[in-house]
């Protein structure tokens, strides 16, 4: 029944003249599957001027693939330069140079094949002019080593399509139509592939033809910089500390500076003879490689450190790298203002490695008619030397009917004592939507002092309009 | 007679005799508008002075203290040549409300917040700002302090350029200060009453 379905399906579209767009279908499926009519247009030639090695690993460790894969890459990148990971148990090799460095095909498969037995670890590979036919044949299992694509439709048309790791809800259609090999597919119009299924089904089978160029991009390593110090003499007093310290912090500055890079993340690990090492965690204010950034940071928080134990051994480990962006130097060598001798970025970081993260904050208003979801604290400073436009603060424009006051307190507090109302009320009502709703009315108050007949503070009040309590919620300083 | 006179001139011309009335003459600094027009015109220039140490003795908030400084921090983040400048407040008794400060024209991306945990480092956060140059202004309420403190302060306002202000309680009102001003806040019958306790370049005594 099904294979009936199939069948008629591809006799109406035979029929059909193909459409000029869909008429792609090149030499390679035409001479596999319908050998009859020629195609309507010139197929464009396969492109081989790349050659692609997959390496499968069907038993890799399941929990942490990306972690595995990335140690494989690292033993993979022995053989070339390009080593691309497909999630989850492969990778995928550029191979075009490395033939001609390693002789032959066949002897650079030997030697990537050694490798991973090496490892212990139970390998498929194929080599293939496009990444997909290469990746496809390797998890069918078939070891074929092929540089040439006009012989690509033809060893990927008895694979199974199971090993195109598509979707089960297309493998499922597909194998409904009668459709279980790659060969079957390719032998359907491509106007009506391209109608039913994913559009990536078509591009797949292209770029699995090596007719669609498919860019991967390759697996860098992470650089990092780690030094470690063995001290002479076992150090208890962290000032000495600094000084073992120092040489670490210049080598990491001269690392970041060849790399053109800078890191806002260290960290120190002090180990002692015994017990576990005391790790110090500092954070910059932003992405540097400046050597006087990093020892002020570092020393800030050496000189608050508390020493549980004698340190015998320091070590210094950078975050991840970030590329630095070049920023234009001032002739005259003004750097930040008046007698300046820092910056913001600077000192912020080291307020913060002193006093703590949290301890250091901006805030923002935000437009919103309950005060005390008016404004927020904002721990992500915008430290740039110039503001751009889109970043200043708008002034509302006298939109509030009263001033507000300049200290709001974190909850309002129950008022006892005479006021002398000066402006309002201002009915602020609001915020029913999220169970936070507020219905009050405010004023602008002064405490009375009856004994000495003299003005106290000025206040921002407010009555509850259902409890006709009144409470002091802010504070005119 | 002449030989006398000529070295009073010489001594009057010496840079380390400070005259008291003549403070017009020393070189024009830049100042900062109070906002208070009786109190402007008690101080030498016509305002708050630029790099220097300001002192205010008040016992409780809410006279008005932060809004005599509130003009001259949103004139000090305008710069002509379009950098704005940092206001840090160290310390503060409540949260700084937001919109309040954005309302008087503050730049609110440059409002830091600093909240130390002890006096100590209350202090030596706001010497490390007012030293550092990317700061206009900085407020810092305190309890307490010694006059060493005060000292390394008003140091750090000088070498940044910078207008600090410190708040403490009234009873330190007969300790000696190195700051530039120093100016008492107490309650008043119909405003609070201002006095001044030390105007470098001009003279104390209460403020109409």
């Amino acid at each position: 029944m099904k294979s009936r379905t199939a069948s008629r399906t591809a006799d109406l579209f035979a029929a059909q003249p193909l459409p000029a767009a869909c008429a792609r279908p090149s030499e390679a499926i035409s001479r596999e599957a319908m050998p009859a009519p020629p195609p309507a247009q010139p197929a464009s030639r396969p492109r081989s001027n790349q050659l692609w090695y997959a390496v499968v690993f069907p038993e890799l460790d399941a929990t942490r693939p990306q972690l595995s894969l990335q140690r494989l890459c690292l033993h993979a990148q022995q053989f070339t330069s390009l080593v691309s990971i497909e999630m989850p148990n492969a990778l995928l090799l550029e191979i075009k140079g490395s033939v001609k460095l390693f002789g032959s095909l066949a002897r650079l498969h030997a030697g990537i094949d050694a490798a991973w037995r090496r490892l212990g670890l139970k390998a498929q590979s194929a080599a293939a002019p496009s990444t997909l036919a290469a990746l496809w044949l390797a998890r069918a299992g078939k070891q074929v080593l092929l540089e040439d694509p006009a012989l690509l439709a033809g060893q990927l048309a008895a694979l199974p399509l199971a090993c195109t790791s598509w979707d089960a809800e297309r493998l499922r259609t597909l194998s409904s139509m009668g459709v279980r090999s790659v060969g079957e597919l390719l032998r359907l119009p491509r106007a009506g592939v391209a109608r039913r299924f994913a559009p990536g089904t078509v591009l797949d089978l292209d770029i699995a033809l090596a007719r669609q160029a498919a860019p991967r991009r390759g697996f860098v390593p992470r650089e990092r910089f780690r030094a470690r110090r063995d001290l002479e003499m076992e150090v208890e007093n962290a000032a000495y500390l600094e000084i073992a310290v120092a040489p670490l912090i210049e080598q990491c500055a001269r690392f970041l500076r060849e790399r053109q890079a800078g890191i806002q993340n260290l960290e120190l690990r002090l180990r002692h003879r015994v017990g576990a090492a005391t790790r110090v965690r500092l954070g910059l204010a932003s992405s540097t490689g400046e050597l006087r950034r990093l020892t002020d940071v570092v020393m800030q928080k050496l000189s608050r450190l508390d020493l549980a134990a004698p340190v015998r051994e320091v070590a210094l480990l950078s975050g991840s790298l970030q590329p630095l962006v070049a920023t234009p130097l001032d002739a005259f060598n003004r750097v930040g203002g008046a007698g300046g001798r820092d910056t913001a970025p600077q000192l912020v970081e080291r307020l913060r490695a002193r006093l703590g993260e949290e301890t250091v904050y901006g805030v923002c208003s935000i437009a919103e008619h309950r005060p005390e979801a008016a404004w927020r604290r904002v721990h992500a400073l915008r430290l740039s030397a110039a503001l751009r436009g889109n970043e200043k603060t708008d002034r509302p424009a006298a939109e509030h009917a009263m001033p507000r006051p300049v200290w709001l307190l974190a909850e309002p507090v129950q008022l006892c004592g005479a006021l002398l109302f000066e402006q309002g009320p201002e009915r602020i009502e609001s915020g029913w939507w999220d169970g936070k709703g507020i219905a009050r009315d405010y004023y602008i108050a002064h405490q009375a002092q009856d004994p000495h007949q003299t003005r106290g503070a000025r206040l921002w009040v407010f009555q509850e309009r259902q409890s006709k309590c009144w409470y002091v919620h802010g504070v005119f300083a | 007679m002449s030989r006398e006179i000529l070295s009073i001139d010489r001594i009057l011309a010496d840079a380390r005799v400070w005259k008291l009335k003549d403070a017009s003459a020393a070189p024009p600094r830049p100042v900062w508008s109070t906002g208070n027009s009786s109190l402007d015109a008690r101080l030498p220039g016509g305002g708050w002075p630029t790099a220097s140490l300001v002192e205010v003795l008040i016992d409780d908030t809410g006279l008005g203290e932060v809004q005599l400084f509130l003009p001259a921090l949103v004139a000090s983040q305008r710069r002509a040549d379009g950098e704005i400048p940092w206001l840090v407040w160290i310390a503060p008794p409540y949260e700084p409300f937001a919109p309040a400060l954005s309302q008087q024209g503050i730049e609110l991306a440059r409002l830091l917040v600093v909240r130390p945990a002890s006096a100590m480092e209350a202090l030596w956060a706001a010497e490390q700002t007012l030293s550092s140059g990317v700061c206009a202004a900085v407020l810092l309420w305190l309890k307490g302090t010694d006059d060493r403190w005060l000292r390394r302060l008003k140091l750090a306002a000088e070498a940044g350029g910078a207008l600090g202000v410190l708040f403490r309680p009234e009873r330190h009102r007969f300790e000696s200060s190195p700051a530039t001003l120093r100016l008492a806040m107490t309650r008043g019958e119909h405003a609070p009453h201002l006095e001044l306790l030390k105007v470098q370049g001009g003279l104390p005594g209460p403020v109409a």
